[in-house]
């Protein structure tokens, strides 16, 4: 993201973007004033990560400039401007502009594709990364398997992802059997070459409410049929996670057996990996990974994670590539050999892959892997061993002899993770959970002094300090609902625990969405980089801010008053500054792709 | 000799600290350890068999097995000697084919596991067993084995055929359920008695 022209100075960090719109931000000032003595003190030790007043005051040059249609920032306060809770059908129908990079075309029917949707295909390999907490309800493996494309119920999925070869042969379906899907995979493969055979590429095709998402790898075809209107760019992230995964499982030289023979059929090669798929596409919903490019930590004091890493380190230095100890999807530490670095999208599909194979959970196992952004010709070796429920260990290396030293390490492992009662830590860090909006310190300043611990805050729930703001709603002060902060430095984040009103599943989807949508329209090329952005529409107040150390998103409640929410977010970031080593995993190797 | 008493350690899983050092063959006559390594078709029960023998459990709802899984268990013959088997189960599918080498290697036992109900099943375990004979450790111990005796009414490989294919080829035979436990333990028991004894101790 971008620190282009901007950062003038150490503290600053958003800054004077050239291209607002001088009569916007004009319409800004009264928004985003808050200059209180609180933020000046504050400031003082704000290490460049608060919105200081100074930084504020360049913000209101630059809050500008977003996605005309989408996301400028509204001086008037619109409910509903954006997000109607029901289906929208408004969204990305034809006539109105999109968000994704494509271009500002429209098309009716999927029949009609227009010059401006066909472009060339940008190979940015973007993918989406791994995460964190999870809905346990969810069971995977595959759904609705006696459908097929004729059946109304397959037509009236809201999401469909494809994988196909290049002659039209089905590789998986999300929905319905492969095999049945024969002529629906053809179809999409001659809308492909039809385009390929003028020399172009086809990315999206919209039709209505739906848009139709293609990704082409080689040989390998990936689409995205959705009418959820996430941003195009969403949707191509996620098929290059799919596609990723693919390589995790086989690697890139699957694409020999299609030079060999291009009616190769590879459905027998994947098989009983479905749920590997399926598991993947469920994190899409949930996981901020697969959209923010950055991994998660389960908070552990510092000490606790130290003695982790310690011993990690101390296999790493005997040939192991990586060490990689998780708990579900958060990170309680991992070391990489030499200044090889683990990239967190093959983070994530790595965790996905373990996570979604039951039979790692049966015994310990030592299975071939490709980590698409490390190699994604070539086979390492994965020992893992899950040490309780949650917890699990993986050791990676290119030796396919390894297996015998893998597990006298972990059994090293072991012997000091217990020892040093990182276990128990682990399970007690998972009972609590992470930062909570309702424990957000009322005023930072008091700590300053003391180290503040995450964990005493997160336990008292009606903590006194609690703040008395002018607007009190359900959640955090000033109807701070829930935020994520992600670290730029260490490809990490960290998200807080939903809190009332955020309590059905439903509710933290459509937010998970709405973070999508700006994640996507902060990065959006061509017309961002972007510094801040603040929406209100009839579910949320969203606020974004992006400077050079990290990128925080804030999701309020939607009467939250705009100064107050921009206050709270600087103290939001405080809280985080003063508890990342708890959050955030320190001293890992940047990782550097 | 009857070897009906061996006793499942519980502690399996674990190193059960018989012998020392993880990748010798265990060095005096009473204590043996052996590589053992199944193979077969995906879905034919391999790890039902091994998570049968090992953990004495049955868990009905499929699992599809990774790359390969370890597990070890000792068993006590009559003749008071131990073998302690390192038991790798090996992923069906079709794409860990390539890599089964990385699996046998080296390994004094293949267990090669069909499922009686289906005949495709029973021709990849004559493939495996050709494979062995090619590339295996030269006098590798091999067990034919006929999962899922429990599905008599659905039986499409007869006894016989196992029987017949297992004699031209020098092997063990036996037909085994995970389900219900049947010949499971005989099956290990019966590859324990069949161990190349070291010569001398």
């Amino acid at each position: 993201m971008s620190s282009d022209s901007s950062s003038s100075s150490p503290l600053s960090d958003g800054f004077a973007d050239p291209n607002s719109d001088p009569k916007l931000v004009d319409e800004q000032f009264d928004l985003l004033t808050l200059n209180e003595p609180a933020e000046l003190e504050r400031n003082r030790r704000g290490n460049g990560n608060e919105i200081a007043d100074e930084t504020l005051n360049r913000e209101r040059n630059n809050i500008v400039a977003e996605d005309d249609v989408q996301l400028r920032v509204e001086d008037q306060e619109i409910f509903g401007e954006e997000e109607p809770p029901s289906p929208r059908s408004s969204g990305y129908a034809g006539g109105r502009g999109s968000s994704s990079a494509t271009s500002p075309s429209r098309i009716g029917e999927a029949s009609e594709i227009d010059d401006n949707e066909i472009q060339e295909l940008r190979n940015d390999g973007s993918l989406g990364r791994i995460s964190d907490y999870h809905a346990s309800s969810w069971v995977p493996g595959k759904r609705h398997v006696d459908e097929d494309d004729a059946s109304i119920s397959w037509r009236k999925r809201k999401k469909h992802f494809f994988i196909l070869s290049n002659s039209g042969k089905p590789i998986y379906s999300r929905y319905g059997d492969e095999h049945k899907l024969a002529g629906f995979s053809a179809t999409l493969q001659a809308i492909i070459s039809f385009v390929e055979n003028s020399g172009d590429r086809v990315k999206l095709v919209k039709a209505g409410k739906h848009q139709v998402v293609f990704l082409v790898k080689g040989p390998i075809y990936l689409v995205c049929i959705s009418c959820t209107e996430e941003p195009f760019e969403s949707l191509k992230g996620q098929l290059e996670l799919i596609y990723g995964q693919l390589i995790l499982i086989l690697t890139k030289s699957i694409n020999r057996c299609f030079e060999k023979n291009p009616k190769f059929d590879m459905t027998p090669l994947l098989g009983g990996t479905d749920v590997v798929f399926s598991s993947l596409i469920h994190l899409f919903s949930w996981n901020p990974a697969t959209f923010l490019h950055a991994y998660t930590c389960l908070p552990l004091a510092y000490a606790t994670r130290q003695a982790a890493s310690a011993i990690l380190q101390d296999v790493a230095d005997s040939g192991v590539l990586f060490a990689i100890l998780m708990c579900k999807h958060k990170v309680i530490s991992l070391v990489g050999a030499q200044k090889d670095s683990l990239h967190p999208d093959d983070m994530l599909l790595l965790s996905n892959f373990v996570l979604s194979s039951e039979s790692f959970r049966t015994s310990e196992s030592f299975s071939p892997i490709c980590l698409p952004r490390y190699n994604p010709m070539a086979f390492l070796y994965a020992y893992v061993h899950f040490l309780d429920v949650d917890t699990y260990l993986m050791l990676l290396t290119t030796s396919s002899d390894a297996f015998y030293h893998l597990k006298e390490c972990r059994i090293r492992i072991e012997v000091v993770l217990l020892k040093s009662n990182v276990l128990s830590e682990v399970k007690r860090s998972m009972m609590d959970g992470g930062m909570h909006v309702e424990d957000l310190p009322a005023d930072p300043l008091p700590q300053s002094g003391s180290s503040p611990h995450l964990g005493k805050q997160t336990l008292t729930s009606d903590s006194p300090e609690r703040p008395r703001e002018p607007f009190i709603g359900i959640g955090g002060p000033a109807g701070l609902w829930h935020f994520i902060y992600r670290s730029i430095f260490l490809d990490q984040y960290v998200s807080s625990e939903f809190s009332p009103p955020l309590n059905s599943p439903r509710q933290q989807k459509r937010l998970f969405r709405a973070y999508q949508r700006l994640y996507a329209s902060m990065h959006a090329k061509g017309i961002g980089p972007h510094k801040t952005q603040f929406r209100r529409d009839a579910n949320y107040v969203l606020l974004c801010w992006v400077t050079q150390d990290f990128e925080f998103y804030a999701a309020f409640d939607p009467l939250a008053d705009k100064a107050l929410a921009i206050k709270t977010c600087n103290r939001v970031c405080q809280w985080v500054k003063d508890v990342e080593n708890e959050i955030f995993l320190q001293g890992a190797s940047p990782f550097s792709w | 000799m009857g070897c009906s008493s061996s006793l499942p350690d519980r502690s399996s899983g674990r190193l059960t600290g018989l012998n020392t050092g993880e990748n010798s063959e265990g060095p005096d006559a009473k204590n043996l350890r052996v590589k053992l390594v199944l193979l077969g078709d995906s879905g034919v029960g391999k790890s039902c068999i091994v998570l049968r023998f090992v953990r004495g459990q049955f868990d009905p709802t499929s699992k599809v097995t990774v790359g390969a899984s370890f597990l070890s268990q000792t068993i006590a013959l009559q003749d008071s000697t131990t073998v302690k088997f390192e038991i790798w189960d090996t992923a069906g599918q079709e794409r860990y084919a390539a890599l089964a080498p990385l699996y046998y290697r080296g390994a004094g036992v293949a267990v090669i596991v069909y499922d009686i109900t289906s005949p495709d099943s029973f021709a990849k375990a004559q493939y495996w067993v050709k494979e062995l004979q090619k590339h295996g450790s030269p006098g590798i111990v091999m067990a034919l084995v006929g999962n899922k005796a429990d599905l008599q009414e659905k039986r499409e490989v007869q006894v016989q055929d196992g029987i017949d294919y297992a004699e031209k080829n020098g092997m063990f035979f036996i037909e085994t359920s995970a389900k219900t436990a049947d010949n499971i333990n005989q099956l290990f028991e019966e590859i324990a008695k069949r161990l190349p004894r070291p010569s001398s101790s």
